[in-house]
């Protein structure tokens, strides 16, 4: 689960490096180099650590300390500094300082600390809290004992999620992640990677576009010669694949044929979105995959089930962003901008999700993103034209209608174009 | 049994999964009990074609009276032994054999607007939900063994041979 960090250093470049050290390690990051701001910041938004310099013109760290443990006691801080004398150092410390590090840093010690504050801290937040009752409340974050970044785990739904994610990762042969349209299936898949220390554990993805027998025999034999030992076969879109691929995968899954001896343990991801049991009505899903798929089956959380997460996943994002556009510093989400992403509804899951963000940072919102801009886009997204929302609203009824009679009809796409009075193709491509 | 597939595979799924969730099997036993479901589904085999049977007589992988224990304990279910019921024909109800056999499940009773249904399936929704759908009138399910069962639906076969024939003499 990836904790932010507020950094404060009024050296803009000492701030960026800060920032890069801690981006790099995983945390999500706010950085700024006003102190005022900084209290104003840290009173709206829950960070797990902060971090700052000790000597700034308008007020000193340990100010700053004072003023933020008002508010939330429990938030750890480290303190940088050029240069400390040993009794000040010594009083930083008994007034609360978590780590005192000085210029030049010492990156492994200062990441090690903060990972010990932030357990520490947790576990002091854990035991006051009556313990682990926070897994089932939607606002309350949950401790993971293993890395699970697709989500942030900070609701209920997502936290069993990756829990059950967890408890699943010796799957045999088999797994299925089913959910919603716009699910993030390819980080999911990253995250269940992750569990596995060993680099002999390979994991390789293949879609609609990319996934023949060559192909994937190809990639699977050159992880085996990079010393895979163990290579998992993520299916994303399984139901968007075609009557051979769907073929293949389930010969991959059951490692025959061409699958049968390659000398290493192969396992198959199947991720879906839709409801399956259509999908196996409509002739989407067929009967070996449908059994298949039963085996180790796992339903993956829509956002709005997990509305805590979504403010922090729109950061992650915007972070992600301003890395690869290379922003000299990284927009923050407005408290009331981040309530308003929890209460929307993202039937679009997390496709949506980052479609919203990315087209929030097009138009360069500055260092903070604002309600009103957020408003602003979403209404956007949703409102469209009359004529738009009629076609999109006709266009979803066209497809329900061809999927309702092509169930009527035993999932046969021959029948219902007949039916439809249509080509088979045109059908074909309705019910992708 | 044929027109009867496609519930055949949503039931043993879901039991299948059902089963592992509650921790009553593991998920390697229930991948190789799909694989040997699925043998016998291609083959059209379908009165074999049983998950439950698979992981109690072919693999062993599981017992049954803590299937039953989990039934009564967890499910608040009654149990009950057809061997011990006297049976007739189910064509009153207009109830098919195959269904029951393809469902694992008896309508072994009918009084004033109740059924008494017994099955091996209560663990699988889409069984419970079809037969809900499909009796007009009050349920109350008992769990009952694979053998009790099976050996109900061969007394009812019989019944129905009998009523054939003496049909036929007529």
């Amino acid at each position: 689960m990836p904790f932010s960090v507020l950094i404060l250093d009024d050296d803009a470049d000492f701030n960026s490096l800060l920032t890069d050290i801690f981006e790099q390690a995983d945390y999500i990051v706010t950085s700024i180099t006003d102190p005022i701001e900084a209290i104003e910041v840290f009173g709206e938004t829950d960070y797990d650590l902060v971090v700052t310099d000790h000597r700034m013109p308008e007020m000193s760290g340990a100010e700053f300390m004072k003023a933020i443990k008002k508010d939330k006691p429990e938030v750890p801080v480290i303190m940088v500094s050029g240069y400390l004398e040993n009794d000040t150092i010594r009083e930083l410390i008994s007034e609360g300082v978590g780590g005192v590090f000085l210029k030049p840093l010492n990156i492994f010690s200062l990441l090690e600390r903060t990972t010990e504050l932030i357990a520490e801290a947790k576990r002091v937040d854990s035991c006051s809290n009556g313990n682990s009752e926070d897994v089932g409340g939607e606002d309350t974050g949950a401790q993971l004992g293993f890395n699970f970044r697709s989500y942030p785990c900070k609701s209920g739904a997502s936290a069993s999620f990756a829990e059950r994610l967890y408890s699943l990762r010796n799957f045999k042969s088999t797994l299925s992640l089913i959910g919603e349209s716009g699910m993030h299936y390819r980080s999911i898949c990253e995250d269940i990677r992750e569990f596995y220390e060993s680099d002999a554990e390979r994991f390789i993805y293949f879609s609609a576009d990319f996934f023949t027998q060559e192909e994937a025999l190809s990639l699977i034999l050159k992880a085996k010669q990079e010393g895979a030992q163990r290579v998992t076969c993520v299916m994303l879109e399984l139901e968007t694949m075609d009557v051979s691929q769907k073929t293949l995968a389930t010969k991959l899954a059951k490692n025959e044929d061409a699958f049968g001896d390659l000398g290493l343990v192969l396992r198959s991801v199947f991720c879906v979105s839709g409801d399956l049991d259509l999908l196996f009505d409509e002739g989407l899903i067929d009967e070996n995959l449908y059994i298949l798929m039963g085996t180790a089956e796992v339903r993956v959380p829509p956002l709005r089930e997990c509305s805590v997460d979504v403010g922090v996943m729109a950061q992650q994002l915007v972070v992600k962003i301003a890395r690869e556009k290379s922003l000299a510093s990284v927009p923050r989400f407005e408290r009331s901008a981040r309530d308003l992403f929890r209460q929307h509804s993202w039937d679009g899951n997390f496709d949506e999700l980052s479609a919203t963000v990315h087209k929030i940072l097009r138009d360069n919102p500055g260092d903070v993103i604002t309600y009103a801009v957020a408003k602003s886009v979403l209404n956007a997204s949703e409102g469209a034209s009359p004529r738009t929302r009629f076609e999109s609203h006709l266009s979803t009824q066209q497809v329900n209608y061809i999927r309702a009679a092509s169930i009527l009809l035993g999932g046969d796409h021959v029948k219902t174009a007949r039916f439809f009075g249509t080509e088979v193709a045109l059908i074909d491509a309705r019910m992708k | 049994m044929q027109e009867h597939r496609a519930l055949i595979l949503r039931s043993n799924r879901f039991l299948g999964s059902s089963l592992v969730d509650k921790g009553l099997v593991s998920t390697s036993a229930l991948e190789e009990a799909n694989g040997k479901f699925m043998e016998a589904i291609q083959s059209s085999d379908l009165k074999r074609a049983s998950i439950l049977s698979t992981l109690l007589f072919d693999l062993k992988t599981m017992e049954e009276d803590k299937l039953l224990d989990y039934l009564v304990d967890e499910l608040k279910l009654g149990l009950v032994d057809l061997n011990f019921m006297e049976l007739s024909s189910l064509r009153p109800m207009n109830v098919d054999l195959s269904l029951c056999w393809a469902s694992s499940t008896v309508p072994f009773d009918y009084v004033e607007g109740t059924y008494m249904l017994a099955t091996c399936y209560y663990m699988s929704a889409p069984v419970i939900k079809y037969w809900e759908e499909l009796l007009d009138g009050r349920l109350i399910w008992y769990g009952t063994t694979i053998s009790s069962l099976s050996r109900a639906l061969e007394r009812i076969e019989e019944i129905h041979e009998t009523e054939d024939a003496a049909a036929e003499d007529e």
